[in-house]
């Protein structure tokens, strides 16, 4: 058998304490990003490109940014449409405003920006926790979206509040806007999933991923082995916005290459808390899982009966996808928490001892 | 047995009150350095309360509590884990979604000086710390012979199991003063001597002082150098295991005194 996890012997703390511990996963992954950075660009159709892969990768950047608050520090947040306006808004302003800055800079600024908005919001997670956390993140929802619709200085003075994305390019190839190359557009997207995908694994092992996951475990046992609650959170909650903000500038320069509130409604919102849900509370791989299966599975539903020569009324199909999100949601929530990721991990281990029972 | 130190910690007269109601009146004792020092009394004496008091998450109205030579009346439960005060729980206060060996690296978690940026990037200090403090681990990993479940997250742990893994998270930080709360509640017979054992070579072997909370009459006179029983929130006595087993106050407080 080619791929075994038995066997796999470790000689160092270095190698046990490696990302992908088995060599076979390893290269896995790099023959998977790989293909992505290469293969794709070189085979995928436009469709497939641009409305299905592209806004599937942003769309997992912001589930990374809300697993790591939710997931690994236990603050559930239904404010991540915000953080993700919020990135979306100062990206477009910083990038008009301060033309000369590359927009490999704008974004990750605009993200830092969003960082700042989420510790402020962040701030009542000290003394509030669960449902009544959400309400207050709630209120950065309503309160953020509001902000941005009415104080015209975001959008610079546009008339019609949806101005659009500034074309600004990288290596001269224009990755914003309307005009952009679809390939293009998707490298520069991939290059931001790749690199915060990574840093998200590693804070996760490091010494913060631990003291998320402690307070989030128990609180109260934290504070005893000299965690901070404050300082722990509000590290939770910057670094989540930092992440959604990047996927708003993103969503809103590359994807539907316009600056928009709609794009970052409350729905989005709970979008991205269902990615997370049902991908896998607390799993890199679990956003991605997610963000993959909630984006895909209506398009999925539309385009399936065709498949098989029936045709169904568009409104059923909005009725059935309702009713199977809402079933998805209650047996994720019931009967597996930690979702596709943790499913996966227990395929894995049935796989590792078959065909024999235990 | 006693080994006479110098003061560790000292309570002086420490009251503390939750409305009307006085879990600890006046209690003041000292721990001496590499004793084990063991605090006993009926339910709802006001031991769990006394522990409280000196990690700091009740704070006491009055009184002092002076460790290192440092006195001080309010602190945060961080802050006396930055001191080197490190507690087990009564019931087990793990991190139920994280494995044994994350569990016991977060007693590491004050020695770790890596930036937000070297752990992002798993680079330099960042790379570096988690090697060099996963060893110190290893090392109380071995010490309390929890090889085998290193990589089990600790919610599938039996209790006795979960019971050591907490004290090896307790451990890792190398405290000076240790604080066992009912350090052997609810275990069988075997479990309490694997687990007296450790008490005792932690003491040893690491000269770590220990302060411990036990029913189990029989272990709290085998380990502990010195005692004292609380009842009422009152101090009846302090002293050697044979000195407070022939009190007549304690006698009476665990037995009941006829009052005709």
């Amino acid at each position: 058998m080619l791929y075994r996890e038995a066997g796999q012997f470790k000689t160092s703390y270095s190698a046990d304490q490696a990302m992908l511990t088995i060599p076979l996963d390893r290269w896995f992954v790099f023959a998977l990003a790989a293909f992505a950075i290469v293969g794709v660009p070189l085979l995928a159709s436009e469709y497939l490109m641009v409305s299905i892969l592209l806004p599937v990768l942003i769309l997992s950047i912001a589930a990374l940014g809300l697993n790591i608050l939710t997931g690994y520090c236990g603050q559930l947040s239904l404010g991540t449409g915000a953080f993700m306006a919020a990135g979306a808004y100062l990206a477009y302003k910083i990038a008009t405003n301060i033309t000369w800055l590359p927009i490999w800079v704008v974004i990750p600024l605009a993200g830092l920006c969003a960082a700042a908005i989420g510790i402020a919001f962040g701030l009542p997670s000290l003394r509030i926790k669960g449902f009544y956390l959400a309400v207050a993140t709630l209120a950065a929802q309503f309160f953020l979206l509001w902000l941005f619709v009415k104080v015209p200085w975001f959008v610079n003075d546009s008339i019609s509040g949806v101005p659009p994305a500034p074309p600004r390019t990288v290596f001269g190839f224009q990755v914003t806007g309307a005009a952009a190359g679809d390939e293009a557009k998707y490298l520069f997207v991939l290059a931001f999933v790749i690199v915060l995908a990574w840093i998200a694994r590693n804070l996760a092992r490091s010494r913060i991923g631990r003291s998320w996951m402690a307070i989030r475990d128990m609180d109260i046992a934290a504070e005893l082995v000299g965690i901070r609650p404050l300082p722990t959170k509000l590290s939770a909650f910057a670094i989540s916005s930092f992440y959604c903000g990047v996927a708003g500038a993103l969503w809103a320069m590359c994807y539907i290459n316009s600056v928009e509130p709609t794009a970052f409604d409350i729905n989005r919102s709970f979008q991205v808390l269902f990615m997370v849900i049902v991908g896998g509370l607390g799993s890199v791989l679990g956003s991605f899982l997610g963000a993959a299966f909630i984006f895909l599975l209506p398009i999925f539903l539309n385009s399936a009966p065709g498949w098989f020569g029936y045709s169904v009324a568009s409104d059923t199909i909005t009725h059935i996808e309702f009713m199977l999100f809402g079933v998805l949601i209650i047996f994720f929530l019931i009967v597996e928490p930690h979702g596709l990721a943790r499913l996966w991990q227990i395929a894995k281990e049935k796989l590792r001892l078959w065909p024999f029972p235990y | 047995m006693t080994r006479p130190g110098d003061i560790l910690l000292s309570v002086k007269e420490i009251s503390l009150r939750f409305g009307g109601v006085r879990a600890l009146t006046d209690v003041s004792f000292d721990i001496h350095e590499g004793e084990i020092f063991a605090i006993i009394g009926p339910n709802g004496a006001g031991k769990s309360s006394m522990l409280n008091c000196i990690n700091g998450f009740y704070h006491p109205q009055e009184g002092t509590i002076t460790f290192k030579g440092a006195e001080r009346r309010q602190m945060r439960p961080h802050e006396a884990a930055a001191q080197g005060i490190s507690r087990t729980f009564q019931n087990i206060a793990l991190f139920k979604g994280m494995t044994t060996l994350e569990n016991v690296m977060t007693g590491r978690m004050l020695k770790m000086r890596a930036t937000l940026a070297e752990q992002a990037l798993y680079f330099w200090r960042g790379r570096r710390e988690e090697i060099e403090h996963r060893e110190k681990v290893e090392e109380v990993i071995d010490f309390l012979e929890i090889q085998s479940i290193r990589k089990t997250p600790v919610g599938r742990l039996p209790y006795g199991l979960q019971k050591r893994v907490e004290l090896a998270r307790a451990l890792a930080a190398e405290p000076e003063l240790l604080l066992l709360d009912e350090p052997m509640a609810g275990m069988n017979v075997e479990e309490k001597e694997d687990m007296c054992r450790f008490v005792l070579s932690t003491n040893h072997e690491l000269g770590t002082t220990i302060a411990l909370i036990e029913h189990d009459m029989g272990v709290v006179m085998d380990l502990s150098d010195r005692v004292v029983v609380l009842d009422y929130g009152k101090k009846l006595a302090e002293g050697t295991p044979d000195e407070v087993r022939g009190n007549q106050d304690v006698i009476d407080a665990y037995l009941g005194v006829s009052h005709d």
